[in-house]
């Protein structure tokens, strides 16, 4: 009887917790919608204070990519700060709250920084949550940009005031499309997961892409996130006719490397296309096993060239390098709002949404940062980068024409 | 022929795992009446000890070694500072409290380590693959099944011929009755405590060695497995945690070789909707205790 009770009274708690949590938001989000666009209005030019609200996840599954976003970020500010802001009269305010990885606690989040009266939202590097906290952004008028949540739907889903800070999805489906024909591929095999937007979407771009260019897809497999094993998924590969000569899968950790363990232990030596998702020193850790993969990102992460500055600063202030390109797309999130500030000359926000709209040429770290013209998504370059001797190496750095990328599907 | 050899590998070789795992909740829920969601966190700390044994130059069989021990110990030092002081709560506060505890250690692990997965790297000769017949199959999986049948023939000795072993199966008959024929419970709650530490630790490092990395979330999956595995059996049996074990290793596998492509999205919607058909027949669990309520 007693373990029949426990759950139930869980239950009720959890769904009364959720009710809360739920009410507080609606609340706090019609508190706001009254408030926006009057926060911080001195006259054009005038010095003022930029609020950054970060609904980002300090914890959860998505930490691997907000973490170092933040922290990049944070080191923009603190040096733009130290120089007496931006334009040197505009600083910048930024206030943190952790959405824990959960489009439910991102809403709330996202709730309470608009009803702190901030001049832009940031959320965080997945479409799901993201959507849930920009949609209130959207309401209050303020612009909210995703740290780098790359699935293009984001901005559709939500309205003209969202922005990620990403490339699509299917700009580096493109990529890695014409990368594999180059190559000579003819046959493709992809592997995608209904778990998310990303995982979900990009093989479909992929293949949209690839079979335009005259290549075929042989088979399509699909996996469920953090799934034990990844056996029968390459027992299915072994047996397809004609076998794939390249395998593109937007799979990344955990996942990535127990597929490329299983794949590569079953001795199948296709080619492997990865994403952005496995840009990580994981992915380098697994040596002989990752050698060839390749994938796109934002940049290769090297301390040299125009990176070696970014790797000077950031271990100045971290006490480490960094270990991921989301540090350095963090840093260039705030460069990017540099620019839009000191377009706008003010720290208003609809004046810093219709600068971001507008934006074209921000100069980030890996190259310039675009928006206007575009579908809300960045447009900066894709970098393709391939693991050899368990180092990154630059194929090549590619812009695709827009008219050739598969379209968003919502 | 082929693709049964390889249906019944990978069923094995997961299903060892699984019911590895679950035997570890069914030992807890035997002596404590408690489903430790911290279980999974066990074997996430299993997976970082081995990673640090692997990345400080140990051999391989002392990392192994050193990462279950660990695994036995902290499950022991949970027990003492966490659920000792609630023992004789409701079933919900010790649920809660085991939650709390899988929380607190996954931000540790995030926060004292890395929000990031890590690598782990094992020996290459576990890389590579045999030829059976037609069939390739992964040393991984063939060290899977090896590691989790003589585990599990390890148990039912243990459990047969050992004091300890007696006393948590009278336990998982009848706590109260344990008591009364002089065997302390703290120190069987400690030793339960112990053991199941110890299985999550040998299931953590076969995860973690098939998986390739460790991450601050990684338990999460696997011990909700391991809930529906235990459920299935019959909460609190022993027997029923190792069939069970099988039996969902063996529908997930089905499910995955089987099911064509257009409804393999609905592949873990499906899963669960067979286990809720078994449970429709098996009230209890396929081996578990008919009970009766008092009105």
């Amino acid at each position: 009887m007693q373990r029949k009770s426990g759950p139930s009274k869980v239950t009720k708690m959890a769904v009364s917790l959720s009710a809360i949590m739920l009410l507080s938001a609606c609340a706090s989000g019609d508190g706001e919608a009254t408030a926006s666009g009057e926060a911080t209005a001195p006259a054009a030019g005038a010095a003022c204070t930029v609020k950054v609200g970060v609904a980002g996840s300090q914890t959860g599954g998505l930490a691997y990519i907000d973490v170092p976003n933040l922290e990049g970020f944070e080191l923009w500010a603190e040096q733009v700060n130290a120089a007496g802001g931006v334009d040197g009269k505009f600083t910048i305010e930024t206030v943190v709250k952790d959405t824990r990885s959960d489009a439910a606690q991102s809403a709330t989040v996202a709730a309470e920084l608009v009803a702190e009266e901030i001049s832009i939202l940031i959320t965080p590097g997945d479409a799901d949550p993201s959507i849930a906290a920009g949609q209130l952004a959207q309401d209050a008028g303020i612009a909210a940009v995703s740290w780098f949540g790359s699935s293009p739907i984001l901005p559709l889903a939500v309205g003209d005031h969202m922005f990620s800070n990403a490339f699509g999805d299917n700009t580096q489906a493109k990529v890695l499309a014409d990368h594999a024909t180059e190559m000579g591929y003819k046959n493709a095999y992809t592997l995608g997961s209904p778990d998310s937007a990303y995982t979900n979407l990009l093989p479909g771009y992929f293949k949209e892409a690839f079979e335009a260019n005259g290549g075929k897809v042989v088979g399509e497999g699909t996996f469920s996130m953090g799934q034990a094993s990844f056996s029968v998924i390459v027992d299915e590969i072994k047996a397809l006719s004609p076998a794939p000569d390249v395998i593109m899968t937007p799979a990344y950790e955990p996942d990535f490397p127990t597929f490329i363990k299983a794949l590569r232990g079953a001795g199948i030596t296709a080619a492997v296309l990865g994403t952005d998702g496995i840009d990580s020193p994981t992915t380098l850790a697994l040596a002989d096993i990752a050698e060839g993969v390749t994938y796109t990102t934002a940049g290769v992460l090297k301390n040299e060239g125009a990176m070696s500055t970014f790797f000077t600063d950031y271990n100045g202030k971290y006490g480490k390098d960094p270990e991921t390109i989301y540090a350095v797309t963090g840093y260039e999130l705030g460069l990017t709002l540099d620019a839009v500030v000191k377009q706008a000359q003010s720290c208003d926000a609809d004046a810093i949404w219709q600068a971001w709209s507008n934006l074209e040429g921000a100069q980030g770290i890996t190259g310039a940062i675009s928006y206007k013209g575009g579908d809300r998504m960045a447009i900066r370059e894709v970098a393709l980068v391939e693991i050899k001797n368990s180092e990154r190496s630059l194929v090549g750095t590619f812009s695709p024409d827009p008219a050739t990328v598969p379209k968003a599907q919502l | 022929m082929d693709a049964l050899i390889s249906y019944l590998v990978n069923v094995i070789s997961l299903g060892g795992t699984y019911a590895l795992l679950a035997l570890g909740l069914a030992v807890i829920f035997s002596v404590l009446g408690l489903i430790n969601f911290a279980h999974g966190e066990l074997m996430t700390l299993t997976g970082y000890v081995l990673l640090a044994g692997i990345l400080t130059g140990q051999p391989f069989w002392l990392a192994v070694f050193v990462a279950v021990i660990a695994g036995g110990i902290s499950a022991a030092l949970m027990e003492f500072a966490a659920f000792r002081p609630v023992r004789n709560a409701s079933g919900a506060t010790l649920l809660m409290t085991s939650f709390a505890v899988s929380m607190l250690l996954q931000v540790l692990f995030q926060n004292g380590i890395s929000p990031r997965g890590q690598a782990v790297p094992v020996p290459t000769w576990l890389t590579t693959s045999l030829s059976i017949g037609n069939s390739q199959i992964s040393k991984v999986q063939i060290m899977s099944i090896t590691v989790g049948v003589l585990a599990l023939l390890a148990l039912k000795f243990f459990f047969d011929r050992s004091y300890w072993g007696w006393a948590i199966r009278a336990a998982a008959d009848d706590f109260e009755i344990v008591g009364l024929m002089g065997v302390k419970a703290s120190r069987l709650i400690s030793f339960a405590f112990l053991l199941s530490g110890l299985l999550a630790g040998v299931a953590g490092v076969l995860w973690v060695i098939q998986r390739g990395s460790v991450d601050p979330l990684m338990g999460f999956k696997p011990v909700l497995a391991a809930f529906i595995v235990a459920v299935i059996g019959g909460l609190g049996s022993l027997t029923g945690a190792v069939a069970g074990g099988f039996i969902l290793s063996a529908i997930e596998i089905a499910l995955q070789t089987w099911l064509p492509p257009n409804v393999m999205p609905y592949r873990d919607a499906i899963t669960y909707t067979i286990v809720v058909i078994i449970l429709s027949i098996f009230p209890n669990g396929i081996f578990g205790k008919r009970t009766q309520e008092k009105v």
